[in-house]
């Protein structure tokens, strides 16, 4: 419960809406639970009248009858209207509140989050949080309304009843779903796991399609593969089972109720205490009274899973910060050396130090090349450089100032960085560029394409930089997504430049006038090269080579 | 994601597979409806005989008892339809997936590069399972629909025409109003699909960019346009939403109001005694069970868009083309090397891409070739061709003087060593990366192999030696681990041509020296053609084939001087 009780902040934005939601919700259930009832009570009232030939007003209930249609018609759509918006809204504050508490953790805390797997759960987890308002809190609580003012209202009208229908409403509402959860759980463990194996092995098989080919000529992959498939489906038999139980049971209690409050009503009606009118009203009232347990299963059966989910979100956004920001920061100078003395780091659970004794004086005007096997150190250098994460050892100044005494913000607004892996965002061309400088005007984007050579295929493109990239838009080569990776970096307005193997992907040739036409544009930046390519790293003034976290003297 | 006719017949070519359950749940379904009507009945007539004709409660029993069989039989009923249904669909999912694995295979892996590769992981493993409602629910519904309705109509007819009248009025109006306004919303549903992908997208790449952002100082300004972009969302697809649901409201308004509409007419007449109360309360009683199928079949309908979405995306992989590769029967032993002979061959893929035009050369046993250009030029369309992923347009090619179209191409298959740019781990153990066809592979030549590719000291180093789970959930080997780890793959194969493509494309000069180390090992020994960027890998050859624009470009015999000092 405490889990789900830190899920009441996140809605607390849109109580409002969700309380008119489930308002209406009961309202329109009730509208129609009272329609049925009214009906029997109309047609019998009716009837008893015409076998006795005396009148009666008919007006008063026609109309209510009309009326309850009404309300219940428009109390529906309302309500699902309403429904819809609240969820929307949740929406609408979950996404940035989790990219708002995720910030300060990156890259260095979520280091685990460039595992596709685990980001994909975690929009999952999203995803099923986003729908708890709809799926879960809404179906619940309008439940309990209806069944508290039905409930009510059968024991003022014959106590008898209330007392046949309530054990009938515990088990369809509670005792029904919870029986077929039980039933259900082991498979249910074992399904999310097993059809995660299933993915993963789908993987395995379409990426390696071509190697299976040659090697697997008996197809043992796909053998594999079928199996794994059909063990999940025992599983899934087994759910279908339990939720196939479930509905059945919900709908034999509610027709058990029908005939329980008919057999009480009848019996209320021949010592006296009950009208004949009111002998089909309280039993169509009963079995209409279900209609509110039908959604119940399937909300307690979400219940554990939003649990996970929160948990597992929260695991996520009450980690560490990896940098504590000062308290009371000093502006970066705008420019300056950055100065690694004696820099050591290691990370924390870490045995090893995966930096020890750097230094480092990267002064304006100067192209710095770092070399090393993968492994070195090199990615951890440039975290260090970031202020992603703090030195275990040593100094790392700015100017003579140390990084410590900065904002993390302010400070990387000096360093304009090309990581190896550079992703584009899902947006256009345009405004992946603008990441770096808001304000850029058509001329600058096109002048740090035209340096990053891509302007030639921006060009080429119907839209232009209006081009939409990444997922859903155009298809982009890993060289062309790097160029325009590379541009937005050359775009940011910063006294150093760090690139991550800027030539990768090129040919010699053309890498070479990238370096050069670097040097000729960018007279008084600093900047870091690392490359594995030693054309480049020849082109640079000074070289360092890194070997197991240290550097080699050269 | 618009339904396309294509897509409704792709389910609908599904359905034999699962006739038996279908009628099953159907017959189920049908034996329900009786029992709706029954207990409609049963309940009017003992109301009757306790109301009307003041039976007492003890003189009910037995009707009592009948009733409670009827209503235990309806449950059953309920119960064996749902079962039924889903054991329908889970007919249909394995069958599926079976067929769509084997179209995989059948495309082979140049054929699959049309699609993205997580397209085609999420057509097998969600895109199958989305056809499951299709089946266990929006079938059995639909007949549930057509078969209920009507037989209620049948019965009341003859008892009372004019709310058989109403009946009758109503119902078709409400599959037509929904139709009306469900196609609106729908035309509306498309777009919105779209933003909603775009907008999952831009939440998604923002996390996974979380670093770049940082490193970019936008934070606060994505936080913003994450909250923006989610309100725009909202914003738009409330006014679809607000239509989409209007078809419900239709289905709702014009159930309730026939509902109260019957129940007033049976009033008056009852008043005026012009109906018995047995069938104006049968009736009454009736009268929400003939619109509960329809609304069943409101949200059965989801179950059908969920079903053609995935439909789409499982169409698309059912209709990638399959490769035209010829293949015989001949099974010629091959010695320690293959002679390989290309007569102006051509290769045009699917797509149009002309991706060979015209490219002859020859390749004695034994002999080593560096084929070299830039990416996109047919290095590894050739290589393609030769492990017969796609068959040539025009043009012969020759193993050692057979046509390759004679040859048996499981046969030919069994002679490859092939490496592609980044080789796959799969998830299992070292033994069975190494020997993955192998049904009881031989230890020892594993490590031999392990050995040539530098890798056994690293499988040495592994808890659980050959037994150690590597791959996605296993341990996580270097990318230069991998690759000798895939090396060793091909030195346990031991075939006589080996294929290389960029084998050292991503790797560190350490783990590139290894790879090259052990490669020079095949020298002389084995047919050797290797696709190569670098200069380091261009001198493993004796002789460099320069590739462009799909045709040969020049052969340099001496690779040692376009390699340079390095």
């Amino acid at each position: 419960m405490l889990t789900l009780r830190r899920i009441g902040p996140l809605l607390r934005p849109v109580a409002g809406w969700i309380a008119l939601a489930i308002g209406l919700g009961a309202l329109a259930m009730l509208a129609n639970i009272a329609l049925l009832a009214l009906s029997g009570w109309f047609i019998t009232a009716m009837a008893m009248a015409g076998l006795a030939g005396v009148s009666m007003n008919y007006f008063t209930p026609g109309a209510t009858i009309r009326g309850l249609a009404m309300t219940r018609t428009a109390g529906r759509y309302a309500e699902r209207v309403v429904g819809h918006e609240a969820t929307l809204r949740v929406v609408a504050t979950l996404r940035p509140w989790l990219f708002e508490r995720l910030l300060p953790l990156a890259p260095a805390a979520l280091a685990d989050l460039r595992d596709g797997d685990l980001l994909t759960r975690l929009r999952g987890d999203v995803d099923r949080l986003e729908l708890v308002v709809l799926r879960v809190v809404a179906p619940i609580a309008v439940a309990g309304i209806v069944l508290a003012v039905g409930l009510g209202w059968l024991a003022i009208s014959h106590a008898a009843i209330a007392g046949v229908v309530a054990p009938l409403l515990v088990l369809a509402g509670l005792l029904v779903p919870l029986a077929a959860q039980r039933y259900g759980a082991g498979a249910a463990a074992r399904l999310a796991e097993r059809q995660a194996r299933l993915a993963a092995t789908l993987v395995d098989h379409v990426e390696g399609l071509a190697e299976l080919t040659i090697y697997d000529p008996q197809e043992r992959h796909v053998a594999r593969l079928l199996a794994e498939s059909d063990t999940i489906l025992g599983d899934e038999m087994r759910l279908a089972n339990a939720s196939a139980f479930a509905g059945a049971m919900v709908g034999f209690s509610a027709h058990l109720a029908l005939v329980a409050a008919m057999a009480t009503a009848i019996a209320g009606f021949a010592a006296g205490a009950l009208t004949a009118p009111q002998v089909p009203m309280l039993a169509l009232f009963s079995l209409a009274l279900f209609e509110a347990v039908v959604p119940l299963p399937l909300a307690l059966q979400s219940l554990p899973a939003v649990r996970a989910s929160m948990q597992r979100l929260t695991a996520v956004t009450e980690r560490e910060p990896p940098v504590s920001e000062p308290a009371a920061p000093i502006a970066p100078p705008a420019s300056g050396v950055l100065r690694f003395e004696r820099v050591g780091l290691r990370y924390p659970g870490a045995e090893d130090f995966a930096l020890r004794d750097i230094d480092i004086a990267l002064a304006p005007g100067l192209m710095l090349g770092v070399a090393g096997p993968s492994g070195a150190g090199k990615s951890s250098l440039i975290a260090l450089a970031m202020r992603f994460v703090p030195e275990s050892e040593g100094r790392i100044t700015f100017a003579g100032t140390a990084l410590s005494a900065f904002d993390g913000d302010a400070w990387r607004q000096r360093i304009a960085l090309l990581p190896q892996d550079a992703p584009l965002l899902a947006a256009t061309i345009r405004a992946n560029l603008q990441l770096a400088a808001p304000h850029a005007g058509e001329a600058e984007l096109k002048a740090a394409c035209d340096l990053a050579g891509i302007l030639p295929f921006v060009q080429q493109q119907p839209d232009g930089l209006d081009t939409f990239v990444g997922a859903h838009g155009t298809k982009l080569s890993g060289g062309e997504a790097r160029r325009i990776a590379l541009a937005r970096a050359l775009l940011k307005p910063a006294p150093i430049l760090i690139l991550d193997e800027p030539t990768e992907g090129l040919e010699p040739q053309a890498a070479m006038a990238l370096l050069q036409r670097l040097r000729s544009v960018r007279a008084v930046q600093a900047i870091l090269v690392i490359s594995h390519d030693e054309a480049v790293l020849r082109a640079c003034d000074t070289t360092l080579r890194l070997v197991a976290g240290r550097m080699l003297a050269h | 994601m618009r339904a396309s006719p294509n897509d409704l017949a792709f389910l609908r070519r599904l359905r034999p597979l699962a006739a038996r359950e279908l009628r099953l749940t159907i017959l189920a379904g049908a034996m329900g409806g009786a029992m709706v009507v029954l207990q409609a009945w049963w309940v009017a007539g003992l109301l009757d005989r306790a109301l009307v004709g003041r039976e007492p409660l003890e003189a009910l029993i037995l009707p009592f008892a009948i009733l409670l069989g009827i209503v235990t039989l309806r449950a059953v009923a309920a119960f064996a339809a749902d079962r039924f249904g889903f054991a329908a669909a889970m007919r249909v999912v394995p069958a599926l997936r079976r067929a769509l694995l084997g179209k995989l295979g059948r495309v082979g892996p140049s054929g699959a590069a049309a699609l993205p590769p997580g397209e085609i992981v999420s057509a097998l493993s969600d895109g199958v399972r989305a056809v499951e409602p299709f089946f266990s629910r929006y079938l059995p519904a639909t007949a549930q629909a057509a078969m209920l309705p009507v037989g209620i109509l049948l019965v009341v007819a003859p008892l009372d025409w004019l709310s058989a009248l109403v009946f009758l009025v109503t119902a078709p109006l409400i599959p037509l109003f929904m139709v009306l306004i469900g196609k609106g919303a729908e035309a509306l549903n498309q777009r919105q699909w779209l933003r909603l992908q775009r907008m999952s997208g831009h939440f998604l790449d923002a996390l996974q960019g979380l670093a770049t952002i940082k490193a970019f100082g936008a934070g606060a300004r994505m936080v913003a346009e994450i909250g923006a972009t989610a309100e725009r969302y909202r914003h738009d697809t409330m006014a679809v939403l607000r239509i989409a649901f209007l078809s419900s409201l239709t289905l709702e308004f014009f159930s309730t109001v026939a509902i109260a509409i019957i129940a007033v007419l049976i009033g008056f007449r009852l008043l005026w005694g012009e109906l018995d109360y047995r069938t104006g309360l049968f009736i009454l009683l009736l009268a929400p069970e003939f619109y509960g199928p329809l609304r069943t079949m409101g949200t059965a309908y989801h179950a059908r868009m969920e079903a053609l979405g995935a439909a789409s995306r499982l169409v698309a992989l059912d209709a990638l083309p399959e490769p035209v590769v010829a293949g015989g029967t001949l099974r010629p032993e091959f010695g320690r090397g293959v002679a390989i002979r290309f007569e102006d061959v051509h290769l045009t893929y699917p797509d149009g891409r002309m991706a060979l035009q015209g490219v002859s050369f020859a390749i004695a046993p034994g002999e080593a070739v560096a084929f070299a250009g830039p990416s996109g030029a047919g290095k590894s369309s050739i290589q393609a061709l030769l492990l017969g992923f796609v068959g040539p347009t025009s043009g012969r090619i020759l193993v050692d003087g057979h046509p390759l179209e004679t040859l048996d191409p499981a046969h030919w298959r069994r002679h490859l060593g092939f490496m592609p740019q980044r080789p796959k781990l799969f998830a299992t153990s070292v033994r069975g990366n190494i020997a993955p066809g192998e049904v009881d592979p031989d230890d020892g030549a594993i490590l031999r192999a392990a050995e040539r590719a530098s890798v056994a000291g690293v499988i040495a180093g592994l808890p659980q030696g050959l037994d150690t789970a590597i791959g996605n959930g296993g341990r996580q080997l270097s990318g230069g681990q991998a690759s000798r780890i895939a090396l060793a793959r091909l030195f346990y194969r031991d075939a006589p041509l080996v294929l290389l493509d960029e084998p050292t494309a991503h790797l560190d000069d350490d783990s590139e020296a290894l790879i090259h180390a052990a490669i020079a090992g095949l020298k002389g020994r084995r047919t050797l053609l290797v696709n190569a960027h670098r200069p380091t890998s261009l001198a493993l050859a004796d002789r460099i084939i320069r590739v462009e624009n799909g045709r040969i470009a020049v052969e340099e015999a001496e690779p040692a001087e376009a390699a340079g000092p390095c």
